[in-house]
């Protein structure tokens, strides 16, 4: 009977021995976002459900506000271990994995619609694609295209030609894209940016009206030209290795909880930047558009340029040939209509 | 990205101008009412139950507002309504619809005010920034004192109404006026001023073009000038610059320094009181935060 026990005892500690350890993990998290916007309480408010939900066991941090540095520093900070990861756009880690440029290639898309229609089926990949590349998301939440701010009309493409445009710093394609444009290019780190469209350093920026709002660019701004420069993604992306000292249990209430935040974020960003446009409007800053042969002109030009960016080796060409093939069968559904000119304001509706 | 700036300065907008408020109706109404005004501000001031002040101030609202249906156009008596009705919709009305129409008769008895004084601010409402940065170079210091009360009852309507990205598209309208009004303000300015200056500079952090460290010097001043008797300065300092920094050890020795203080100070306790609460909530915070 005492041996039997023995055994017993031996068998369990054994299985205990053996069992994987899942700690308390801490995930400390970097994002520009500031601190008391909806956003900031809308992490914050998730990380408090993981919290309870897994009785303690998932503590999310998150550092606002940049305070933990550029995107290059936050990268460098989580390789070192002493972040695991960050909310970002795209443009920061398509160091990590350049398929994230695909949606922000200029003038890629004509409309929310047809941002609508290839997400619906590149999302997934590309969300894998990150994955694969070492970071676990939790879905992109779209920001709404990029348009043009400037001090001076824009409504052609030989308006542009010679302009100073900001350029965010580590941003090659818009570089090279601007420069396709005939425009100057100037890489500025975002803080100075306000004071370059002051000084006339910057004749033109490109941001949605959602980011114009809250910079308080609105205010250096006459003028805004409601073209579908840029489509914007954010995300949040968790170092894998940080990840998968969660246990499964756990890691499965993290992906419940984030994926549902972050498809909050995105049926609520193209809302925001609508509303964000609304107001530009009424602070007296004047709307200009592009007529549709204008249009189809400095499409054309960026159309060049994105395949050049292509060649570079910016994106892979298999999935830009698939994203490029769901637009054009997009808008083969739509030929049936005659296109209007594009219009982001009724895109973002 | 709604609600940028919406608890922020629920404190802050505090009581500092119930005084002003109150003597700029005696200054308009009968000596016998004069006296019944410099009493009521030093009751409501130095009142340590706020639950008091919420129930008793309306009666004075209304007060406030025969005055001006018997003097429309009065700048006085309309700055006297739009800050009582800015203090009341801002600290005290917590249901979100109330906070939106208190707050909204403060500003238009605040910019009536204003266009009584000087012309060019009957086109506010409608002013780019531009026209209306312009506009406030003809400001002189005798309209310093209705200058700053737009901007209270300005900032007392955003926040009522920080879900509508109109307001956040005015803030930098509301941080142009109040760097004039410091400039025009003289020996008559109120400190309070410093302290909104603060909390608007701390909304955007460094890495989107903030400057905090002009915020931290407007806290600071602030405190100095109270000898640090208004307590709701240094919980706004700890909130705004502390917070956004992530400064926990400068945070938490603010936040218990209200605590230990003695709320009663002439002309502050209302506010301290107030603040004291809103010091402990943050400190009981500061472990999920930092």
């Amino acid at each position: 009977m005492e041996l039997a026990m023995k055994k017993i005892l031996l068998v369990a500690l054994a299985l205990i021995v053996s069992l994987p350890v899942h700690a308390a993990v801490t995930l400390k998290i970097a994002t520009v976002s500031p601190e008391n916007t909806q956003w900031m309480r809308d992490l914050r408010a998730s990380a408090a459900e993981i919290k309870t939900r897994t009785d303690g066991r998932v503590v999310i941090k998150f550092y606002g506000g940049g305070v933990m540095g550029n995107d290059t520093k936050v990268l460098g900070r989580i390789r070192i271990g002493s972040l695991q990861g960050g909310a970002f756009t795209a443009t920061t880690l398509a160091s990590q994995y350049t398929d994230l440029n695909l949606y922000g290639l200029p003038l890629i898309f004509d409309s929310e619609e047809e941002v609508a229609y290839v997400r619906e089926r590149l999302d997934a990949k590309l969300q894998q694609g990150l994955e694969d590349a070492g970071f676990v998301n939790f879905g992109f939440a779209g920001g709404g295209f990029a348009i043009l701010m400037s001090n001076t009309p824009v409504d052609e493409l030989a308006d542009l030609k010679g302009k100073k445009v900001w350029v965010p710093e580590g941003d090659s394609i818009s570089y090279a894209s601007m420069e396709a444009l005939s425009l100057s290019p100037v890489t500025l780190p975002l803080t100075d940016v306000l004071t370059g469209l002051q000084t006339g350093l910057l004749d033109i920026v490109a941001i949605p009206p959602i980011g114009a709002l809250v910079l308080q660019w609105h205010t250096k701004i006459k003028y805004i030209t409601e073209l579908p420069l840029v489509y914007t993604i954010a995300f949040m992306a968790i170092e894998k290795r940080a990840f998968e000292k969660i246990s499964p249990a756990d890691q499965a209430i993290v992906r419940e909880i984030m994926d549902a935040t972050y498809r909050k974020f995105d049926v609520v960003n193209p809302k925001d930047n609508q509303a964000a446009r609304d107001v530009l409007l009424n602070q007296g800053i004047k709307s200009m558009k592009f007529e549709r042969d204008n249009y189809l002109a400095i499409r054309a030009v960026l159309a060049e340029s994105n395949k050049a960016l292509g060649a570079k080796g910016k994106f892979s060409a298999d999935m830009y040939d698939e994203m490029v093939g769901y637009i054009a069968e997009f808008r083969s559904k739509q030929a049936a209509d005659i296109s209007p000119p594009p219009d982001v304001s009724a895109a973002n509706k | 990205m709604k609600s940028v700036f919406s608890k922020r300065f629920r404190s802050a907008l505090g009581l500092v101008m119930l005084s002003v408020v109150l003597s700029g109706c005696a200054s308009m109404i009968s000596s016998a009412a004069t006296n019944l005004s410099k009493n009521l501000s030093s009751a409501i001031l130095n009142q340590d139950d706020p639950e008091l002040v919420r129930a008793g101030a309306p009666s004075y609202l209304l007060l406030l507002d025969s005055f001006v249906a018997g003097s429309p156009d009065d700048p006085a008596i309309l700055a006297a309504g739009a800050t009582l009705y800015a203090t009341y919709g801002a600290v005290f009305a917590d249901d979100g619809l109330r906070a939106s129409r208190l707050t909204t008769r403060a500003r238009r008895y605040a910019g009536t005010a204003m266009c009584e004084v000087h012309a060019p601010a009957c086109d506010w409402a409608d002013a780019t920034y531009d026209e209306f940065v312009a506009s406030l170079d003809g400001l002189r210091p005798r309209n310093a004192e209705y200058l700053y009360t737009y901007g209270f009852a300005s900032l007392a309507f955003l926040v009522a109404h920080s879900s509508d990205m109109n307001s956040l598209a005015e803030l930098p309208k509301i941080e142009a006026l109040f760097n004039h009004y410091l400039d025009i303000g003289g020996d008559e300015l109120n400190i309070s001023a410093y302290t909104f200056m603060g909390q608007l500079l701390t909304l955007m952090p460094p890495a989107l073009g903030g400057k905090p460290e002009i915020a931290r010097e407007f806290f600071e001043k602030a405190i100095v000038a109270t000898d640090g008797k208004d307590l709701s300065a240094k919980v706004e300092y700890a909130r705004g610059y502390a917070r956004l920094l992530y400064e926990r050890e400068l945070h938490d020795r603010l936040l218990n320094e209200v605590m230990a203080a003695d709320p009663y100070q002439d002309g502050y306790t209302l506010s301290n009181i107030m603040a004291q609460e809103d010091a402990a909530e943050l400190l009981a915070a500061g472990d999920e935060y930092f």
